[in-house]
């Protein structure tokens, strides 16, 4: 739509207590004297069925293909005011005017009348977004791993009519559960071990005709982007290419080298194992000593062998405690004499696991508190007893049982016949959150956070500017927020589950399989249709770059959290629009404002901010811009108006994507417009991020740094800019934050550049 | 109008340290429309300590033969006043009536005494019947010389309520942290009943406070200094034994402590037969407590 | 010591002995089920007189203490308040689990200097003979338990508060009072005792 094109209609809604608290017949005079605005109406009721029959009739009539709604919170009544052919821009009237300020005064109606003129200067600027839609896009799930997991994630894709190829490095289907006896019971009254479900997901999986089964195959390299991936599988020394919409990584996990475990015991003696290899004893039926063949009938478990250990795995594997626990159990079944001790130092179990847990003691074996202070060659086990408050040796042992941890399978495994060198297989656990930026092998820069050295070949081989491997967090794992963003990561796209993304046990990475097989759909249908995936579902559109203005500065190539943008072999952007999440982190970074997208741009922010009215210094109104990310912070804003707490009347909220969107430009337009402070707010950044787009916050802190410098030179105080992170369970705060950043701004006092 | 019928078993107590409790008791429920009948030729219940020489079965076997001649006297519930003799007989009772191999090995025990008993009686205590059977407000119903400013700490003890109060039906009686019926018999009588929530329930130290007293003054410490700060002028009990260890070791205390308790100690029952009007020394049995409970003999009419 | 069945274990946490306490002691088979949480030892008003709390005793059960736990003080000290049987959330009797083995431990010989113990053997005396428990006899005997010197020395500590209680009328001074059927009882608690020795022959 053209300017020409544009036929705005601007509607207020006087109903929940805003006609009250700022005359509509004030608001109407701005839209239409000031803004020349084509028509203003106004409603009591706009969300009731007169009120959108009111819009519908004008869009119906082709009078108005642009609306200007001034109502209630942008977040509300989405679904009801949404009209064929209609843009829709929202002005907050209601949580954010009538319910925080004093009806009938002069500072709430300038309020109301700012927000309108925001609102009206956002259609102006506005265009409607043309979708990228470039085909062919492809329906077919890509699952790495043939585990539980990846089985899972391929049969509920083929449940929900998608068709799956899945790719094993081995020679079969299972991964580490097939060789499990028994399995930790998941139906009620849980206090028995069950059978292994593997066997019959393997015939499944099988027999379903639209998986298509790869053994001894593995990703070679991957490009493109969701909807769009080509990726290079070998098998049996062939390379085929797949097209694939989106791809799960199911490759599950290894357990912690026992061999580092000299201090347990390990190697010393025969009869120590890990859990892994008890269970190939169970198979065999019953457990017999390695050394002399005799029965077990003395054995203790020793949790958390090599893991919470700041010398091995740091972190907790989840599943270890029911694993002992469901082994004893098996261990006194087939024999009721046995003597089986469990030496724990926390005992997990968390849930239902509680009925394992008194099964287990009912069954007579004895759970013992404390730590292992070593293992003798002859088996005896010093404890630490935290119970009995002294030094114990259990002696008498038959076979002591390392219970070792879980290392995720995060990068490629060395195989047989292949010629890259591949250093250790072990992932380093204590890896940081990986930098966006791998220029010749060396990270760039960034917001404080170190690099990661991944110590293994990338699985997926990603053909990404930012890099080949798929990011990970700490201890190796992919893991995300899983109240923020469950399942993501930060690839578009591509999604993890099972082990290879946090310790669980099999009935997790059930539910978890199922879950990234519905993500990876999701993905497949959204983009299909030009529309971004979560959290900015449905947004159409995506980064324009104007190469004419580029300079190859890098920065949103670098900066963008989710590798979008590569490099072209002259060094220009080009944009992946799929792999995009319209966060506009790569907008906020560019420093000559060429990247816009087409309902979102530096223009169109400066442009409201500059659209506000500030009063002249004698007046002694201050203005203070509020920039809230849209995830956090703006809805936490709207919370503090649902319980209509009062809030300072000169604050201005301008809702952005991300912080990471804000460029340093529409921080010098408020200020050089007279605004007296600017408040940016953002979401948790750092190790446990709650930022949806990962690095919004931390990038705003980093760039807010150098705006110290620009406030020299224009002579301003550095206390009139502020960065702050909230969640949106900070409603409460939020009028005591702004209360004292208001009295900062007084204490520092007017913008000396107000009326220039 | 007909009186509900309970067949009484005293225990030991009632001959000797108890005896103003099982005297009160037996004059408040002619006031009160309920009749004991004792079970003849009762024994004792075992009390706290004797298993330890006796053991498991000859425990119970001790109780087997009370509620076989209980039973051999009606199908009444069977009421006891004492703690341990409630706590004894009631758990007895049940393991007869649900454990099938209890009840065999137990009548083969009483069967040398030609006795035998299959667990259809119902053992409850007092207090209880009091509460739920006659009622707090017939109680009221009785008093005629109110106790008006006899400031009472409630002091219910353990064994009283626990393990078995939650097998009492309904009332207050049902809860084991803060039982409140005491402080209902008090204002029945129209005492006020004082603020004793810390104390209420704590174990004077049972019997070995009778043996090894060095180990529990500390104990009955507890129990007396929160009745003094909450300037009580009696401590009510319903317990033989907390009467008589919080009674007797209050000069032992002062000496060990250097304090100087001197509170009077009286069963629920000597309440109620004051304000019912009754003789302070026939019916309410004051006589027999050492500390006079002076402020409580100058209500009696 | 008088010639012992319970079985004694051979090294720290060798089940045999547990295993006896499991079957053999009143509450006892519910002991599996203690997760060692303390809430017991943290309720028990007489745990600071104790040596080891119930919940240790418990696992040193586990951990085949034989000598340790029946010797404890604990289960001497043990007044009988059943806070810790209310409040234990698996439902563990330890009140009675503490009865069973102070029943075991006097009867296997250990601690028969223990005050309880002592003050037990005369309290059942007097029942035995009488049906009843009469207090004087029981004090007089438990006192003397601890031979002639001592006892003599006890009872006149004890004297003034014996007056007050003989002037009070709730100490007579008279026969002890008896049950008339104290003999049929008798006859009942030895079968008794044939019964459970019969039993603990039968293991």
């Amino acid at each position: 739509m053209s300017a020409q094109e544009k036929k705005l209609g601007v509607y207020l809604c006087g109903g929940c207590g805003i006609a009250e608290a700022a005359p509509l017949a004030g608001l109407e005079k701005v839209a239409v004297k000031e803004f020349k605005a084509p028509f203003c109406k106004k409603h009591d009721y706009l969300c009731g069925e007169d009120g959108l029959k009111l819009i519908r009739d004008d869009a119906a009539a082709g009078t108005m293909n642009q609306a200007v709604i001034a109502a209630c919170s942008p977040r509300v009544n989405q679904d009801k005011f949404r009209f064929d052919g209609v843009q829709v821009i929202r002005a907050n009237l209601r949580e954010q005017v009538a319910w925080t300020q004093p009806a009938g005064v002069d500072d709430t109606e300038m309020l109301a009348a700012d927000y309108v003129r925001m609102a009206i200067t956002e259609a102006r600027k506005i265009k409607v977004p043309v979708p990228y839609t470039e085909g062919p896009f492809s329906e077919r799930i890509l699952v790495v791993g043939g585990g539980l997991a990846g089985l899972t994630a391929a049969r509920e894709a083929a449940r929900a009519g998608h068709s799956a190829v899945l790719v094993e490095e081995s020679g079969k289907l299972g991964g580490n559960a097939l060789s499990y006896t028994k399995v930790v019971p998941e139906r009620p009254p849980y206090r028995q071990p069950q059978p292994n479900p593997i066997h019959e997901l393997i015939a499944a999986v099988q027999k379903e005709p639209r998986i298509e089964v790869r053994l001894n195959a593995r990703v070679v390299k991957t490009s493109g982007m969701p909807g769009k991936f080509a990726v290079e599988v070998k098998q049996n020394g062939a390379v085929a290419e797949e097209q694939v919409g989106a791809i799960v990584l199911a490759t599950g996990w290894h357990p912690y080298d026992a061999k580092k475990l000299g201090h347990l015991g390990y190697g010393a003696s025969p009869d120590v194992v890990t859990s892994l290899e008890l269970e190939e004893m169970l198979a065999k039926g019953q457990v017999r000593r390695k050394s002399n063949g005799l029965a077990a009938n003395v054995v203790a478990f020793v949790q958390c062998a090599g893991s919470r250990d700041p010398n091995h795995l740091p972190y907790c594997s989840s599943t270890c405690c029911t694993g002992s626990i469901r082994q004893a159990l098996q261990i006194v079944e087939a024999a009721p004499q046995a003597m089986v001790y469990i030496i724990y130092d926390e005992l997990r179990t968390p849930g239902v696991a509680e009925e394992f847990y008194r099964a287990a003691q009912e069954a007579g074996v004895i759970f013992m508190k404390g730590k292992v202070k070593g293992v003798g060659s002859d088996l005896t086990v010093t404890v630490d007893d935290a119970l009995l408050q002294q030094e114990v040796p259990l002696s008498g042992l038959d076979l002591v049982v390392l219970a070792t941890g879980m290392v995720p399978n995060s990068v490629a495994l060395p195989a047989d016949g292949e010629d890259v060198p591949l250093p250790e297989r072990d992932i380093d656990p204590l890896s940081q959150i990986p930098v966006a930026g791998y220029r010749n092998g060396a990270p760039a820069k960034s917001s404080g956070q170190p690099a990661v050295t991944y110590k293994g070949a990338p699985i997926l081989n990603l053909q990404y500017r930012q890099g080949p491997h798929l990011p990970i967090l700490a201890d190796g794992f992919s893991d995300s927020h899983f109240i923020c963003f469950p399942y993501e990561t930060r690839r578009t796209g591509i999604y993890t589950c099972g082990p290879v993304r946090r310790p669980m046990d099999l009935a997790e990475e059930a539910e978890d399989a199922t879950g990234a097989a519905l993500k990876a759909i999701q993905a497949i249908r959204n983009v299909s249709q030009g529309e971004a995936l979560h959290p900015r579902s449905g947004d159409l559109s995506f980064p324009r770059i104007g190469l004419s203005a580029c300079t190859k500065c890098r920065r949103c190539t670098v900066e963008c959290p989710f590798g979008a943008i590569d490099e072209t072999a002259e060094g220009y952007p080009i944009v992946n629009p799929t792999r995009c999440r319209r966060c506009g982190t790569c907008m906020g970074a560019c420093p000559v404002r060429t990247i816009s997208f087409d309902n979102y741009s530096v223009e169109m922010l400066t442009s409201m901010i500059k659209a506000v009215e500030v009063p002249d210094e004698s007046e002694e109104k201050p203005r203070v811009l509020v920039l809230a990310c849209q995830n956090d912070a703006y809805p936490a804003l709207d919370m503090a108006g649902i319980a209509r707490s009062p809030m300072s009347p000169y604050i201005r909220v301008l809702p952005v994507r991300c912080l990471g969107s804000v460029s340093l430009l529409c921080v010098n337009d408020a200020l050089s417009s007279g605004y007296d402070g600017v408040m940016m707010m953002g979401c948790k950044s750092g190790d446990d991020y709650q930022c949806h787009f990962v690095r919004g916050s931390a990038m705003a802190q980093e760039r807010m740094m150098k705006v110290g410098e620009t406030l020299k030179s224009m002579m301003l105080e550095k206390e009139r800019v502020t960065t702050l992170e909230v969640s949106i369970a900070d409603a409460s705060r939020m009028p005591g934050l702004i209360g004292s950043f208001m009295e900062t701004v007084e204490s520092v006092g007017p913008n000396p550049f107000k009326g220039m | 109008m007909s009186k509900i019928k309970f067949t009484y078993y005293p225990g030991c107590s009632s001959q000797g340290a108890g005896i103003h409790l099982d005297r009160s008791l037996h004059a408040i429920s002619g006031k009160l429309d309920f009749e004991f009948e004792t079970i003849k030729d009762w024994n004792c219940c075992g009390a706290s300590v004797g298993h330890v020489k006796g053991g498991a079965l000859p425990s119970m076997a001790l109780s087997g033969r009370n509620l076989a001649l209980a039973r051999q006297q009606g199908t009444a519930d069977v009421v006891t006043p004492c703690a341990a003799c409630y706590l004894n007989t009631h758990f007895v009772n049940e393991r007869i009536k649900n454990d099938a191999k209890a009840r065999g090995r137990v009548n083969e025990a009483l069967d040398a005494g030609g006795l035998s008993y299959q667990g259809d009686l119902k053992v409850r205590h007092v207090c209880e019947v009091l509460v739920n059977d006659v009622g707090i407000d017939a109680i009221k119903d009785q008093v005629t010389n109110p106790l008006s400013g006899l400031k009472v700490a409630g002091y219910v003890g353990c064994q009283t309520v626990r393990p078995f109060a939650q097998t009492a039906p309904g009332g207050e009686f049902t809860t084991y942290d803060q039982p409140k019926f005491l402080d209902q018999f008090a204002e029945a009588c129209g005492a006020e009943p004082v603020p004793y929530d810390k104390a209420r329930t704590a174990c004077c130290g049972g019997s070995v406070s009778i043996y090894s007293p060095e180990k529990t003054l500390h104990l009955m410490r507890l129990i007396l200094q929160e009745a003094k700060d909450a300037k009580a002028d009696v401590i009510s009990t319903p317990c033989p034994l907390c009467q008589q260890n919080v009674e007797m070791y209050q000069a032992a205390i002062n000496k060990e402590f250097g304090d100087s308790f001197n509170i009077p100690v009286v069963f629920y029952s000597q309440l109620m037969a004051v304000a019912f009007g009754m003789d302070g020394k026939k019916d309410a049995a004051l006589d027999c407590n050492m500390i006079k409970p002076d402020k409580l003999i100058d209500k009696v009419k | 010591m008088t010639q012992s069945s319970i079985p004694t274990p051979a090294r720290k946490y060798d089940l045999n002995f547990a295993r006896w306490v499991y079957q053999n002691v009143e509450g006892g088979d519910r002991l599996p089920l203690c997760m060692q949480c303390g809430m017991c030892s943290g309720s028990c008003p007489i745990g600071a007189e104790m040596d080891n709390g119930p919940r240790k005793l418990f696992m040193m059960i586990r951990a085949g203490m034989k000598e340790e736990v029946l010797s404890s003080s604990t289960i001497w000290n043990c007044t009988q308040c059943y806070n810790c049987v209310v409040r234990c959330p698996r439902k563990v009797p330890v009140t009675y689990i503490l009865q069973g083995l102070a029943t075991v431990a006097a009867r296997e010989g250990y601690a028969p200097a223990k005050a309880t113990a002592k003050f037990s053997r005369a309290f059942w005396r007097s029942v035995r003979y009488f049906g009843r428990t009469d207090e004087r006899m029981v004090t007089v005997l438990y006192y003397f338990s601890y031979g002639i010197k001592e006892g003599i020395k006890r009872a006149l500590a004890n004297l003034p508060i014996a007056q007050r209680m003989v002037k009070a009328g709730r100490m007579g001074i008279g026969l002890p009072h008896r049950a008339k059927g104290a003999g049929d009882l008798r006859a009942i608690l030895a079968k008794a005792d044939e019964i459970e020795a019969r039993e603990r022959a039968g293991q």
